[in-house]
């Protein structure tokens, strides 16, 4: 069994943390909340997120998993205004999720949790370099290097966190300095990461006051940040390219 | 437009438009076809293409570009030159209330085959042909006064089911009728006229053919999505009337990249070589391509090919456009160029760069020009997987 109410800002923002890497997700259910581990089909992004049952105003689950059409339950969550409140529940009879919202009720159909993608095997990675910066300044960077090319990367020289991009003709640097950071874990970091994915990931990262970017050398990054007011995580995983020589 | 000191289309024109001089009422069956044109949208003008004096299934040849890869430019120009297209001038609201000639437009095109029609025109249709990158060319035109058909149209059931139904989305319908074996020639013409969605409209017949070939290819994609990677990496290679196709398919997620390369000389070009790439991946495409109508039109072969054979795969695809394609045809051409590829026997490489240079070979235009500008082919060598460190440790 499944029902919860919650307020749809906080609704959206799992949403759209999870569907900038897959269409369809596995939500997970359990008394503590929900969690949703995802890979996308090319295995180069990885989404892993848990939303305690605090962050709703309302939470009953019994264990579970909700096979979930992601674009279309962002769609339907979009009718709803600012700070109202959305009721989850579970049709277990017609294996629907009816979604309430000021008078308007909408079902939709659940996936068969088994035609959605595994959830993946999480790299262990341990990875030298920590960046804590707010999620607005990341995203300022994402959007400066999309200007000048299709991937960008991101470096730690000394106690500053860099991001380049750079094309045949055009070359953009951003040198973010110890003080314009939160935090910083100096080490050997330097990798290339393409803007496709991290422009996706960065509509969910950018409005979260701290980011932490995790980095290493030709390594995947791993980019954190808290949703629901705390009371939710989300974590991508995304692969390196290579750098042309 | 191609370059060329004596425009080599002009001068066969100048064959075919020693026609027998029209009279105001035609009478000929059908193949069946429809045109709606885009200028004026909405209000456009509109209605059925019908080769005087042809008879029952000697018309079906005029309007199934399906059987044309066998049939010389010229031939098809000339086949074309025959079909005299009806035109009312018609709201694209109106499919919803048809008036009598629009109703009898659209009995016509529920039909599978030709469909006796008589026409009567304002005034003796006027000795014409027109050209256009997507839409098949066209011969005489003149303004309707009335029009009738004379024999009961042939309606596959399915059509039947879907075109009653008005409850179902026009991408629904689509994809019902699809999965039913109705041709997308078929699909389109229903599509242009008004007989499929919920809130019907008439469709120019330029913007039917892309969004068919869109609806039905995004359908077979979002089934490829979950089917299992293909294990080999094939290359199909094959064409016609001058439009090449290079075609590799490869181990990966469902990704799709077209790049176009019209030589010197061929029609449209001018006199330099011009390379255009559009691509899309299981992240969806965003917005409509740069290439226009031959991007979907060329993708939807490879969809089907896949779809068949239940397998996922990423699939790199070159179309050469030689001096040969000296007349727009129409997208259909990109079409059947691309099934006449996926028909030939796939050979087999060890890895992607034999198969780019064994491709190289079939293609006048340097790899060293194209090779480049592949976002697909820079993303399978450049780009780490995350299963790539799941093994380190």
């Amino acid at each position: 069994m499944f029902k919860a109410i919650i307020e749809s800002d906080k609704l959206k923002e799992m949403i759209e943390a999870v569907s900038s890497i897959v269409d369809e997700g596995k939500l997970n259910l359990s008394s503590d909340g929900i969690s949703i581990k995802a890979v996308d089909p090319a295995n180069v992004a990885m989404v892993s997120l848990n939303l305690n049952s605090d962050a709703f105003e309302e939470f009953n689950a019994s264990e579970g998993e909700l096979g979930v059409d992601l674009k279309r339950l962002g769609d339907i969550v979009d009718m709803a205004q600012k700070a109202e409140m959305v009721e989850l529940e579970l049709d277990e009879e017609q294996h629907k999720l009816i979604i309430r919202m000021s008078g308007l009720t909408y079902k939709i159909a659940l996936l068969d949790p088994a035609s959605i993608r595994k959830e993946p095997k999480i790299p262990q990675l341990e990875l030298p370099a920590t960046i804590v910066l707010s999620g607005n300044d990341l995203k300022r960077a994402v959007k400066a290097a999309e200007k000048v090319s299709d991937h960008m990367c991101m470096g730690v020289e000394g106690e500053t966190f860099y991001l380049e991009a750079e094309s045949d003709s055009d070359r953009m640097r951003l040198d973010i300095v110890k003080d314009q950071l939160v935090s910083i874990i100096p080490g050997d970091a330097r990798s290339l990461f393409s803007l496709d994915y991290l422009s996706d990931m960065i509509k969910a990262a950018g409005k979260a006051n701290e980011v932490t970017v995790e980095l290493g050398r030709d390594f995947p990054t791993k980019i954190n940040f808290q949703i629901a007011n705390g009371n939710g995580d989300v974590s991508y995983l995304l692969a390196p390219r290579i750098e042309s020589d | 437009m191609c370059g060329r000191p004596v425009c080599p289309i002009l001068e066969k024109f100048k064959t075919f438009s020693r026609f027998p001089a029209l009279s105001d009422n035609i009478f000929g069956a059908s193949p069946p076809s429809v045109f709606v044109g885009r200028y004026g949208y909405p209000q456009v003008s509109a209605g059925p293409l019908v080769p005087p004096d042809v008879d029952g299934s000697d018309a079906a040849i005029f309007d199934n570009s399906q059987s044309w890869s066998n049939l010389s430019i010229e031939d098809i120009i000339g086949l074309r030159s025959r079909l005299v297209r009806s035109n009312m001038r018609l709201n694209v609201k109106d499919a919803a209330v048809p008036d009598i000639m629009l109703q009898k437009s659209q009995e016509l095109a529920l039909s599978e085959v030709p469909v006796d029609t008589e026409v009567w025109f304002h005034k003796p249709p006027r000795i014409d042909m027109r050209f256009d990158s997507v839409t098949t060319p066209m011969g005489p035109s003149g303004e309707v006064t009335k029009l009738d058909i004379t024999q009961n149209p042939v309606v596959p059931r399915h059509v039947d089911k879907v075109v009653y139904d008005t409850d179902v989305r026009a991408v629904d319908a689509v994809g019902e009728l699809y999965s039913s074996d109705i041709s997308v020639d078929h699909i389109t013409r229903l599509l242009s006229i008004g007989l499929l969605g919920k809130q019907r409209k008439i469709v120019p017949t330029r913007w039917s053919i892309t969004a068919t070939d869109d609806m039905v290819g995004k359908k077979l994609s979002n089934d490829i999505k979950y089917f299992p990677e293909i294990n080999d990496i094939l290359v199909y290679s094959g064409g016609i009337h001058g439009n090449h196709f290079e075609i590799l398919v490869f181990p990966g997620a469902y990704a799709y990249e077209l790049i176009e390369i019209w030589m010197p000389k061929a029609v449209w070009s001018g006199g330099n070589v011009t390379l255009e790439a559009d691509r899309e991946d299981h992240r969806k495409k965003k917005s409509y391509s740069n290439l226009g109508g031959g991007y979907y039109a060329a993708r939807l072969p490879v969809l089907e090919y896949l779809h068949r054979t239940r397998r996922c795969a990423s699939i790199f695809t070159i179309r050469e456009i030689t001096p040969d394609y000296w007349a727009p045809l129409g997208v259909w051409v990109v079409r059947e160029a691309a099934k006449q590829a996926m028909s030939s026997v796939p050979m087999r490489f060890d890895s992607i760069d034999e198969a780019l240079m064994d491709m190289s070979a079939r293609i006048h235009t340097s790899i060293d020009r194209w090779k480049p500008v592949s976002w697909l082919l820079d993303r399978k060598t450049k780009q780490k997987t995350l299963m790539d460190f799941v093994h380190k440790y």
